[in-house]
Formats: structure tokens, sequence, C-alpha cells
């Protein structure tokens, strides 16, 4: 049955031998390697990428597949980043505090060094008190499982709300819009237990690999990004092949006709939104150690239309589309935003690309939207076909 | 024959216009039944009813041997009890192959895990071709929906009612748009299906429903004027007066 998936799906197996062979030509020209054409925040920079064509291929589901437009999955992306980086940040401060009150005569009680602890990572927003969210800090393993719980319960709840009283389109995208910015705001709060706008920073340092070198680590994340994608990518292709895709495109297509066959439109939604939400959250976990620091901004709702842009750019309803338009949009992104792009002087104006981007970022989303409703994917119909 | 569906004392109102008004209208097993009526006699109200899309305000809808009551009831977990239905518009999913279509609508388990971990089996396979050959499609199972003609359409969504093996088919116009040989097809195909369950056709055209040869109801302002024989139903004085006065007039 597997096998007949795969063979079923050609497009999976090219999918994964370009992920391997991009993955071994990064690690072999990294710094880790030796051979340091690529820099170690340059490796992280990729990194990070694939976690957000994860990110994308789940938005490609729910919305290219299923036809809910959730303007809201970066919300479970950041759960889940803010979820592992309450491990990284407790941690890691714990061992600097040890480390710290080692040459005391006295040794520390428990409560000095908790409060310690308390006091370094919520000092910055005048509390030393742990809130109740970081009750399961100290455990890596219980982290891990917030990771995806969290995420998971929010739009099992969310969804169920949305879903069962028939909320679609465009108001369904405003509900979900809401929710993030809800969350995004309730985080900016220095008393939210997260530190406020400070956000969880210092989160590239792993505990307990202190002595390793960045990169090391940005080797490590990264390959732990392309297994992450890679799988996410082979499950979600199974998934919306066969019977299950089928009533999924459905859905999007006519719902009413759905419904009158039999199939409880409402479940199968929730399915897929929880499952995206939850894969979402795992590629977030991801990307925030590799970025380092992770703040409420993350969570804004303009991160989650981006990623629709990126979905509707690369091209809607296919798996390789939201990988191509999630790499590709993000990447030029940050060429363009990090000064990469030389301004063009038009001798009575000088464009400047990190205020025009955004410009030309709409204008190409727009363009997409038009012209090429099958985004830049829809290139490879071509190519087949000659 | 026993009673597959009672409709008992139906209203319902939209914003103080009553769609429905006192309704009371029986369907039996393995019966052809053609409801008529002018625009706004609430034929499709009526089957929005029936298959749970509206909620009525007052009475009652019991359906089978258990005699269970359908209000209440999602349009889901109706169309599992065996109600199938048929929109006025050819509605198929387009971007899928003609078999995809068929498959969906199989008489299978429906939760999101059994679709899930669903497999192909033989049996499934020999009941598409089956159904398939019944409508006429038997060439076209692997092109894309909506390449079909607009009859062929129609074909395919009342295929995918046969598939889902309901025990009560609403079919809404199913004529419209269509030649003449066209019609001459779709009539044999529901009057086959009415051999094993109850058809209920709502339709306009008087020469289709002449074709289908089967007990009629008249329709008007939301409750029932005549039923019949067609010659029984036009040859009412009444009937004359609201529906073929006006559309002959």
């Amino acid at each position: 049955m597997r096998k007949s998936f795969i063979m079923q799906t050609p497009s999976v197996l090219w999918f994964l031998a370009a992920l391997a062979l991009f993955t071994l030509s990064v690690t072999i020209l990294s710094e880790f390697s030796g051979v340091d054409i690529i820099s170690t925040s340059f490796v992280k920079t990729l990194g990070k990428t694939l976690c957000l064509c994860l990110i994308a291929v789940a938005m490609d589901v729910v919305w290219g597949y299923c036809g809910i437009l959730s303007l809201g999955h970066f919300a479970f992306f950041g759960i889940g980043g803010y979820a592992i980086g309450m491990w990284l940040m407790y941690a890691r401060t714990e061992g600097i505090v040890l480390t710290n009150m080692a040459n005391q005569t006295i040794p520390a009680t428990p409560q000095e060094i908790s409060d310690a602890i308390g006091n370094q990572i919520f000092g910055v927003v005048g509390s030393s008190d742990f809130p109740l969210i970081w009750a399961f800090a100290d455990s890596l393993t219980l982290q891990l499982l917030m990771v995806v719980l969290i995420p998971g319960l929010l739009a099992l709840v969310f969804g169920w709300l949305a879903f069962r009283s028939r909320v679609t389109g465009v108001y369904l995208s405003i509900l979900t819009q809401a929710m993030t910015l809800a969350l995004s705001l309730y985080l900016f709060q220095n008393d939210s237990g997260l530190r406020g706008n400070n956000g969880l920073s210092g989160l590239q340092n792993i505990p307990g690999f202190e002595t390793t070198s960045q990169a090391t680590i940005s080797i490590a994340f990264f390959w732990a990004s392309a297994l992450a994608l890679a799988l996410g990518y082979v499950f979600f292709a199974w998934v919306v092949s066969g019977k299950m895709g089928s009533v999924v495109a459905g859905i999007r297509d006519n719902e009413a006709r759905v419904r009158f066959l039999g199939y409880h439109v409402e479940g199968y939604k929730l399915f897929i939104f929880t499952m995206t939400a939850v894969v979402a959250a795992i590629a977030g976990a991801l990307y925030y150690p590799q970025a380092g620091i992770i703040n409420p901004g993350e969570i804004a709702p303009i991160a989650s239309i981006y990623l629709a842009v990126w979905v509707a750019i690369g091209g809607r309803g296919r798996l390789y589309g939201a990988v191509i338009g999630a790499a590709f949009v993000s990447l030029l992104s940050s060429w363009f935003t990090g000064g990469g792009a030389p301004a063009i002087n038009l001798g009575f104006y000088t464009i400047q690309w990190t205020d025009w981007w955004l410009v030309l970022l709409g204008l190409s989303f727009v363009a997409v939207t038009l012209f090429f409703p099958k985004g830049i994917a829809g290139l490879f119909d071509y190519l087949v076909r000659k | 024959m026993d009673t597959l569906l009672e409709a008992s004392g139906v209203s319902v109102t939209f914003d103080g216009f009553r769609a429905i008004n006192n309704l009371t209208i029986q369907f039996a097993e393995a019966e052809l039944r053609a409801i008529i009526g002018p625009n706004g006699a609430g034929k499709t109200t009526f089957m929005d009813i029936v298959t749970g899309k509206t909620r009525p305000d007052e009475g009652y809808v019991i359906w089978g041997d258990k005699s269970i009551s359908l209000i209440g009831m999602s349009e889901s977990q109706i169309a599992q009890e065996g109600i199938g239905r048929k929109f006025q518009k050819p509605t198929v999913f387009e971007a899928q192959t003609v078999r995809k279509n068929i498959a969906m609508a199989l008489q299978n388990p429906r939760g999101p895990f059994d679709v899930l971990f669903y497999k192909k089996t033989k049996a499934n396979g020999a009941r598409i071709e089956e159904i398939a050959e019944e409508i006429g499609l038997t060439d076209s199972l692997t092109r894309i929906a909506g390449e079909l003609s607009h009859g062929q359409k129609q074909w395919l969504e009342i295929g995918m009612l046969l598939a889902q093996n309901p025990r009560l088919l609403l079919v809404d116009e199913p004529a419209a748009g269509m030649t003449v040989e066209e019609r001459e097809k779709t009539t044999d195909i529901l009057r086959r299906a009415a051999k094993t369950r109850a058809v209920v056709v709502v339709e306009h055209d008087m020469e289709f429903v002449r074709r289908l040869d089967c007990k009629v109801t008249v329709l008007h302002e939301g409750s029932v004027l005549a039923e019949g024989s067609l010659d029984h139903v036009t040859s009412n004085q009444t009937v004359i007066d609201v529906y073929l006065g006006r559309s002959h007039a």
C-alpha cells in the first residue's frame, strides 16, 4: 500500500531526492565540514527556511486542498517556538545560576536557586516569580509534549467552535486572524508570563551542548529541519492522496454536496485544521532555536498573511508548490530587506529595496493571483507536457 | 405498501413568507413520485426540510421502519440514514475524475479515519463499474468530471446518489437543459432506480412528468393541492386555475 502511494505520486520521490541533495550539499559546503563556503549564519537561514517550507506545506493542505484560508497558522508556529524556548531558557539559566552558586560557602537551598533563576529570566519584566505556565519548563520531555499539545488543543477548540457554527470563507479568515492577533497582543503584556515584548532569547544556546560550536549546532538543526520537512511532506502527500484527498478537495469545491453525500464536513475540517496546526507548531519548535529569539511580534497577523502569499505564489493545491513558494519568497525577502539588493537610482528618486520590497511582493501577489493562479509550480505542467 | 417517509403538518416561514404551510405528504417504499407546482410552491423548501438543511417551525417528518424523526438531524446524518438528494444544477466534483466522484459516494464508513485508511477493494471497484454502466458513463470513468457535458454531469450526480444506495432519492429538476434523447435516458434511469427504492422527482416540465408515468403531487403555496395520476390532477379545476392556467396563459 505504501509502495503504491509512492508510485502514484512520483513528485514525492523527486522532492525527497532534491531535499537530500540540497541537505548534503549545504553540509559539505558549510563551516562544519571545514569548506566554509556557506557561513554558519547562512546555514541557520537555510535551516529556518526549511521550517518555513514545512509550515507552508501545512498551509497548503488546509488552504490549497481543503479550502480553509486560515490566517492564523503562524500562531501555532509561534506557540511551538515558545514551548521549546521555555525549556531552552530555563535549562540554560539554571546551568548559569548553578555555576555561579557553586562557589558559595553555604550551599544554596532549592528555593534560592529557583528565585535566582526566576530573577534572571523575569527580571526584565520586573518579576521573579515563575508563572504557572512555566510549571513544566524544567523538563524537556514535557515541554516537547507541550509543543504539540497546546497548539493541537487550541486548534481543536477554536476549530470546533468555528466550524460547527458553519463559519466559512472570508469570515473564517477574519476569525483566525483575530485569534492570532489576540494571542500576539496578550503575549505583548509584561504579565503574560512570557516576558512581554522581550520574548524569549538566547535560544541558540542549547543546554548540555555549551562547548559545542554553533557551526555544529547549526548543522544539527539544519538536518533536523530537513528531516521534519521530509516526514511532513510524505505524511501530507499520503493524507491528500487517495480517498481522504478526494473528500477534502470535495469540501473545498462543493461543501454542500459532500455533506449530502453523508460526510460530516465539520469533522473533516477540524481534522485537517488541527493536524496542520500541530505540524506548524513542530516547524516553529525547530525554527526558533535557529533564530535564537522569539517575541510576540512573530505571531502578528502579518506573518500568517505572508504564509498565504508564499503558498499562493508557489502554487496552491500541490505540496511542492508550497515548498517552492516559501523557500523562494522568504529567501528573496531576506535578500531584499537585508540590503542585499542594490538600490536603483532613477535620478529623481532612489529605490531603496528595504522600503520597496513589500510593494514588489504585493504586486507579485496580485500578478500571480490574476495571471498565474497555479503559481510557480504551474510551470512544471508546461515542462511535463513538453 | 409501507410508508417510508411521512411529513405531517409541516410549516416553515421565511421573513413572514409561509414557504410551507401545514404540508402533509407520504412516500411509500419503491415508489416513483413526481412533485409539480408553480414557482414558489415550496418544492425545493420541502426537499431542504427532508434533507436537514432547513428546520421547520412546526410539524414532523418521520422516516423508515423505526419511525425516526428527521427533524434536528444534520444533513450528513440524514444522508447516512438513506436519503439522497440531487440538486437542481448539476453538482459534481468537477476537479476530480468520474471514478473518484462515484467512489466518494459509495456506501462505506464516513468517518475521517475510516476514509484516511480506506483501501480500494474489488467489490467497490465492481460497484463503480456497475453504476457507471447504469448511467452510461463506462467510457468516461477516467475523465475529469468538469469535462463532461451538462447531461452527463446530471447522470453522474444521479449515479453518485445510487452509489450511496439510498432508500429515498430526492431529485430536483433532473431534465432541465437536456435534449430530448437525454431526457429519455434520464427517465429510464429514474424508473429503473424506483424499482428498488423510492424516487421523488420535482419537475416543471409536464412532458417529462408524463413520461415518468407515475403518481403526481401538486404543491401550491406550500401545501398539497391535489394528488393522483397525471390525468387526474390535470383535470382538477383548481389545479388548472392555479398552475396550468397560469403557465399556459
